[in-house]
């Protein structure tokens, strides 16, 4: 009886030991109910609730939290789809708050992000969504700071992780892109074959001036060699004549020779079959000389 | 029903002791403790009733709980703050940038060193500041901090 009765009393001890001391690791709090409210949050360390009345309502994890914000598409100022997806660390810095001021504090705050996220690239051009990342973000802190801080949580930052262009609008812009680099390129062929025109067309002028140049100089030593060559007949003639003078009958002779070699030579030649010969060929001569 | 010897209880306090390793729930230690005790109490009286040493050994290791709450456990300090929420940040001093001029109108308060993601925070305070005070963080209120002149 004494011996069951001690013993009994001994399991009672133990387990009043075991479930009132509780040891709460750093990085947790654990919110403690009396009686089903609220009593207090223990801190990481050894700590003593009373059995029986006393129950460990929530383990909270007090260290950064970060939420992967599921990709979603958002729809843009100018009409164009953009996908997007962001991370976002949070903090409980009032445990009792965050348990009991809302179901789920993580799916709530995910939401959160997503909603402020497409209302924030709403009020944003497309191009300048892709470009001013920064901004998007501290908008989307700011937007979603209050709303989270009667749950006493704190929004350390959230991430654009991603922000990229659906499938369809990447496929127009690289159309885009590459259309204007096909324009580039045409115009850059265009103005490389007008250069080319341009410089061929001085070439042809060139050449046509150096040509003409060439010309007219030779057709210059042309008139001045005529004109050499006409004085020197005129100085040749002066000089026959000067010569000649009175004394004809040499002249007369010698012209007579070269007639009777020139008759000689077209009678000797092969097409000429037919020689008319002066009759008198002193008097032929006489008259080339003009007497 | 064979006699129960002193050492048996202090080679079974020792086992709970040594079990406290494997299961590190800080409290069958004390029950160790407290047979250690019973075995040490029954060098002197060795005719002790079983029902007694029972009840002996419930004592001595409540004994010991208590004790270790009562006397020991103020020696516990936070070694560190790292992920213990608001408690990392109260106590911090920063420099008032834009004055506070309660009931109504926030403040702004710089910190050398960023507080939860931020230099900057809006904060209020029970009586007016100036840019350029230093102050303490109280305690954190949503996104505003509840500060005090230092």
């Amino acid at each position: 009886m004494g011996f069951f009765l001690a013993a009994v009393l001994m399991m009672l001890v133990f387990l009043t030991i075991f479930l009132g001391v509780r040891i709460v690791p750093q990085g947790y709090k654990f919110v403690v109910q009396r009686l089903g409210k609220y009593h207090k949050t223990l801190n990481p360390g050894l700590n003593f609730v009373i059995p029986y009345l006393d129950t460990i309502a929530y383990r909270v994890l007090t260290k950064d939290i970060s939420l992967d914000i599921p990709s979603q598409e958002v729809i843009t100022k100018d009409n164009a789809v953009i996908m997007t997806n962001a991370i976002a660390f949070i903090s409980i810095i009032d445990p009792p708050k965050a348990v009991y001021g809302i179901d789920n504090y993580s799916i709530a705050i995910t939401n959160l992000v997503q909603t402020s996220l497409r209302s924030i690239v709403g009020e944003m051009n497309l191009d300048d969504a892709l470009s001013s990342r920064d901004m998007i973000k501290t908008r989307l802190k700011e937007a979603i700071s209050d709303d989270v801080a009667a749950w006493g949580i704190v929004v350390k930052t959230v991430e654009i992780q991603d922000i990229k262009p659906s499938q369809t609008m990447q496929m127009a812009m690289e159309q885009q892109a590459a259309a204007e680099r096909t324009r580039r390129a045409a115009i850059t062929e265009a103005e490389g074959k007008k250069a080319a025109a341009v410089l061929n067309a001085e070439g042809a002028k060139e050449a046509a001036i150096r040509e003409s140049e060439g010309n007219l100089e030779a057709s210059r030593r042309d008139a001045e060699a005529k004109m050499i060559l006409a004085d020197a007949t005129r100085e040749a003639i002066a000089r026959v004549t000067a010569a000649i003078g009175d004394k004809q009958l040499p002249a007369t002779y010698l012209l007579g020779e070269q007639y009777v070699k020139a008759v000689r030579d077209l009678s000797a030649s092969g097409n000429a079959k037919m020689v008319v010969l002066p009759s008198d060929v002193l008097q032929a001569v006489k008259g080339l000389l003009g007497k | 029903m064979t006699e129960i010897l002193w050492w048996y209880w202090v080679v079974f306090g020792l086992v709970l002791v040594a079990l406290e390793l494997v299961i590190p729930s800080f409290t069958i230690i004390w029950f160790g403790l407290g047979a250690c005790c019973v075995g040490l109490l029954m060098l002197p009286f060795p005719t002790l009733p079983l029902a007694g040493q029972l009840l002996l050994w419930g004592g001595f290791s409540t004994l010991w709980t208590v004790l270790w709450f009562r006397r020991f456990k103020p020696y516990m300090t936070d070694r560190t703050k790292a992920g213990m929420s608001k408690d990392a940040i109260i106590g911090e001093t920063g420099i008032v940038i834009q004055a506070v001029q309660p009931p109504h109108v926030k403040g702004r308060i710089r910190f050398v060193v960023p507080l939860l993601g931020d230099e900057e925070w809006p904060c209020i305070c029970d009586e007016a500041l100036k840019a350029g005070d230093e102050a303490r963080v109280l305690d954190i209120e949503g996104h505003v901090l509840r500060v005090a002149r230092k």
